[in-house]
């Protein structure tokens, strides 16, 4: 009976050492929760959102083997806590080349904003050197006026930078590109027309 | 009893062995994972936010059921119920989808359909500024809104909706501003007693015609164009050209706007140097008692005279002139030996409101 008594101590001993003194990997997924969140912060939502919906796919699977083991008879987070490792690590990784995206981002929008302001000095000087004798007068104010509007356009741009909306203010100056170069194109067709008649 | 114990053994040991295969997870469950990524790439949280919390609440479900498979000693592993829950998830996120693409569907149809009735009152003033030269504060709004509308194309090419909204409301910020700059130059042109009179001036000039058998010109400021009248009828209409503040009445010299109102044609110049003129009797004695009364009333600078030598010339209708009215030189020789020095040349803004243009305008744009 005394054999039986040790030999019963002995086996709920090693049952509980089994199953409960594999604990969940509470702090893994904090510092992972941690990670993304810290990525999120950084502008990934808007500059790497595939990678950052990746990151929180992978901490839900981390999740569900965490769950999965917690309901096990003889718990192993091994794996989980790997999982949770690896999520932390690319969230981290994710979050260092934030910044780098954003810097290309901006850099992009300067340039243009640079080619923007390019075609409107060109529309600008072309506009100067236009005949404005009659015949072409009229028309030489109609685009001076759609450059003017233009030209009030292009300190948005300024604004959506300052604002760090790269994206939006790349597409901004991209459109005032577009519509000096058309009035460009428009006054050397005027001067065209002037030749023409001369 | 040693045999009993060797068949037991044996027995456990190809029980074991037959049993040792994990039972295969339902290929469903990749599936819906796969689908699930579909669904968030197609903008499910942004097009149908309720379904596909819904969806990902059974999605959510169905993995806890998988979850408390999953921990079964294999061997009493069933994974019929979670596959057919994953089945359904399926069908769920299938339709889904199809709503996601006809909710981005209907938001582009939407979209476009509103930037296209922008776009057409943008189209509409940019039209009537064709009508003046004083349309500089029009254009510059109306040159904005056409950058934010390319913006707008963008995005609805590139299928974000959610940041149009914002987009089409700047749009239509422009185009109320152009709108009111456009109101304020045609204020006179909507008023009903004003164009009352400009009516019955060219009434009475044609009547004169007709009853004196003389050839008369009538100019059209807001329709830009030139009226040949003999004998009260309309021998030719001609297009002509303004100054910068063409619209206006004139009401003293270097204010570029073109007199309104009845004159005479005093002087036949065949050597101009814009080809042909033909000089009016500007200022009359109306303009006189007009300009003394601005004068008194502060409306034009104290230093400003009246001006003179407005004219009919050549030189072509598409440029500014400084207040007279030009017309193309092939016209001018036309024009010129029809007329005499006497003739009357009625000179009015128009002979219909833009009242309903305006009204228009504002109707398409609400």
């Amino acid at each position: 009976m005394k054999k039986f008594s040790k030999f019963l101590v002995l086996g709920i001993f090693v049952v509980s050492l089994f199953s409960s003194c594999a604990k969940q990997p509470t702090q893994a997924i904090d510092a992972a929760k941690a990670a993304i969140e810290a990525a999120t912060k950084e502008g990934a939502t808007v500059y790497a959102a595939d990678e950052l919906k990746k990151l929180n796919d992978d901490l839900q699977a981390a999740m569900d083997e965490v769950s999965t083991q917690g309901k096990k008879f003889f718990k192993k987070f091994g794996t989980a806590k790997e999982m949770l490792t690896k999520v932390q690590a690319d969230a981290d990784a994710l979050k260092a080349t934030i910044p780098a995206k954003i810097e290309a981002a901006k850099n992009a929008a300067i340039q243009a904003q640079t080619e923007a302001k390019a075609a409107l000095d060109d529309a600008k000087a072309l506009l100067e050197k236009a005949p404005v004798g009659k015949g072409t007068k009229a028309d030489i104010m109609a685009m001076k006026a759609d450059l003017g509007g233009l030209e009030t356009s292009f300190a948005e741009v300024q604004t959506a930078i300052d604002g760090a909306d790269y994206f939006g203010a790349s597409a901004k100056a991209a459109t005032i590109k577009e519509k000096a170069t058309v009035i460009s194109d428009q006054v050397k067709a005027a001067i065209e027309k002037v030749k023409g008649k001369r | 009893m040693k045999t009993a114990f060797f068949a037991s053994a044996l027995f456990l040991c190809v029980f074991c062995s037959s049993s040792c295969q994990n039972p295969p997870v339902p290929p469903e469950v990749e599936k819906a994972k796969s689908q699930e990524n579909d669904l968030w790439r197609a903008g499910a949280p942004l097009y149908a936010s309720d379904e596909y919390a819904r969806y990902l609440e059974s999605l959510r479900l169905a993995k806890e059921k998988l979850i408390r498979q999953n921990v079964r000693l294999r061997w009493f592993r069933d994974y019929k119920e979670v596959r057919s829950d994953y089945i359904v998830i399926l069908a769920q996120g299938d339709a889904l989808i199809q709503k996601v693409q006809v909710e981005k569907r209907s938001q582009s149809q939407d979209f476009s359909q509103r930037l296209g009735w922008l776009e057409e009152r943008m189209g509409k003033i940019k039209a009537l500024t064709q009508l003046m030269n004083e349309h500089a504060p029009v254009r510059e709004s109306l040159a904005r809104a056409e950058v934010v509308s390319r913006e707008a194309q963008i995005l609805i090419r590139n299928e974000k909706y959610t940041e149009l909204a914002p987009k089409l409301d700047l749009i239509d910020g422009h185009i109320r501003q152009a709108e009111e700059a456009l109101f304020s130059i045609l204020a006179r042109y909507a008023d009903d007693s004003q164009v009352a009179r400009w009516r019955k001036l060219a009434d009475d000039t044609v009547s004169e015609s007709r009853r004196r058998g003389t050839t008369v010109v009538l100019v059209n400021k807001l329709a830009r164009t030139l009226t040949l009248v003999k004998k009260g009828k309309e021998i030719a209409v001609y297009e002509i050209g303004l100054g910068k503040y063409g619209l206006s009445d004139k009401l003293y010299a270097g204010d570029e706007a073109t007199p309104e109102g009845r004159y005479k044609i005093v002087k036949k110049n065949a050597q101009s140097r814009y080809h042909k003129a033909l000089l009016l009797d500007y200022p009359n004695e109306y303009d006189k008692r007009q300009f003394a009364l601005a004068k008194k009333e502060g409306r034009i600078p104290a230093q400003a005279a009246i001006g003179g030598l407005i004219e009919i010339h050549g030189g072509g209708n598409d440029f500014l002139t400084n207040g007279c009215v030009g017309v193309e030189n092939s016209v001018m020789d036309r024009i010129f030996p029809e007329v005499a020095v006497g003739t009357v040349v009625t000179i009015i803004g128009s002979l219909e409101s833009v009242d309903k243009i305006l009204a228009g305008l504002r109707i398409s744009g609400s």
